[in-house]
């Protein structure tokens, strides 16, 4: 008999306890219905209130479209931007942003951090948008592949005097 | 991955050959003029065409790197002074003959072999040869093992051993991996040409072409029917898509 009220005692706590986080569910919820716990995730940077699939969709399964990029990008040079991941940097990192990945401010890390989902696409990848003044200008611009332009050469191979051995590699 | 590329589609294949023979019958000229084209980007790399460099030694300069900066440059290469294990993707080259003491300069990287010993050591698949003949390495499955390193007999790839500091985001790069000259893969998908290629172009040397081996129109092809180009190591039989005059 004690012993099936101990029983029943803990069945009451178990009871209580569930409708008190219920009820605490609800009393921490704003008013958009966003549970106020839940990470603020910075809005695209230009202006745009739809990403490239619904945001449920991209909530779930945004891993799954940009993994099948990767592959599709690296190994068939398919360079659509839909699904790459530059183009989420681009467009949910602001360009003069000092949040980095790790930081609760970033994109990517907001969630991330939240859920408590570590990922390394940002030990390579760049985690903000680039500085187009970076890398090579291209001097000839879209061409036709090998159109590079012939000029006349007006010495052969410059005499050097230094007394090198038979291969040598210099380094910049 | 690799059953995916080899595997083509009876539908794929029909389609391909229609589109193929379409553009035969218009004129010869007219199909290989669209081949020259950019690929859309929807598009996979097909292995119609073939993409090589060809380097004229007696015009590249001595003590001359533009091409060696235009690289750093573009692919976000950094030194950390420490010149045996900095990443390297192109490097100058001087060869003297001790006989004669006549020297000359060239530019060495990854020669892009159509078949690759680093492909062959590799074994995770990371280190990939692409169906446009560009050899890369997808750092997403390298696991910084070096094997492709010690097989490569041009040492042309390099070993990521710090951390990264990005400043281009087409050419993401990551401490232990491993890497290489990807012919600036990034640009010729899009129709672009190396950077390396183009730096050597405004140094006014002109040494370096870059273009499609397999169009007998391209200025390339033209080039190596006229002059032929010379492998390095020939006798590897790796036939390289990175071809030299003059050594």
């Amino acid at each position: 008999m004690q012993q099936f009220q101990k029983r029943m005692h803990n069945t009451l706590i178990t009871i209580a306890g569930l409708v008190l986080m219920t009820f605490s569910a609800f009393a921490f919820a704003s008013p958009e219905g966003k549970p106020s716990f839940a990470p603020d995730v910075p809005h695209p940077t230009n202006g745009s209130t739809e990403c490239v699939e619904p945001e449920d969709e991209m909530k779930k399964n945004h891993m799954n479209y940009i993994l099948d990029q990767r592959d599709k990008t690296m190994h068939q040079g398919i360079r659509t931007k839909q699904y790459s991941l530059k183009e989420c940097i681009n467009c949910h990192v602001p360009k003069d942003s000092t949040a980095r990945f790790g930081d609760d401010q970033h994109f990517c890390s907001s969630c991330h951090n939240f859920a408590g989902v570590s990922i390394d696409c940002f030990q390579c990848h760049m985690d903000r948008p680039m500085d187009k003044k970076a890398g090579y200008k291209k001097t000839l611009g879209k061409n036709p592949h090998g159109a590079q332009i012939s000029k006349p050469v007006s010495s052969g191979i410059a005499s050097t005097s230094t007394d090198a051995t038979s291969t040598k590699g210099s380094k910049q | 991955m690799s059953c995916k590329d080899v595997n083509i589609s009876r539908r794929d294949f029909v389609s391909k050959s229609a589109t193929a023979a379409a553009a035969l019958s218009i004129a010869p000229g007219v199909f290989l003029h669209t081949v020259a084209e950019a690929k859309p980007a929807d598009q996979a790399v097909t292995s119609d065409v073939r993409w090589g460099m060809l380097i004229d030694t007696a015009k590249c300069a001595s003590g001359c790197t533009a091409c060696v900066s235009a690289c750093n440059t573009e692919n976000g290469i950094a030194s950390h002074n420490r010149p045996r294990t900095d990443q390297q993707w192109i490097r100058k080259v001087t060869l003297r003959d001790k006989q004669t003491k006549h020297e000359i300069s060239l530019p060495m990287m990854c020669q892009h072999c159509e078949s690759p010993p680093c492909v062959d050591v590799c074994p995770t698949g990371a280190s990939m040869k692409r169906a446009d003949g560009i050899v890369l390495v997808d750092r997403h499955i390298c696991i910084g093992c070096r094997y492709c390193m010690m097989a490569c007999p041009y040492k042309a790839r390099s070993f990521a051993h710090e951390t990264v500091d990005l400043t281009v985001d087409y050419v993401p790069r990551g401490k232990g991996t491993v890497e290489s000259c990807t012919m600036c893969v990034h640009r010729v998908d899009e129709g672009g040409t190396p950077a390396c290629v183009e730096a050597c172009s405004e140094a006014e040397h002109g040494a370096m072409i870059f273009g499609d081996i397999k169009n007998p129109e391209s200025e390339i092809s033209k080039q190596l029917v006229e002059h032929g180009g010379k492998q390095i190591r020939a006798d590897l039989g790796l036939n390289t898509g990175v071809r030299y005059r003059g050594i």
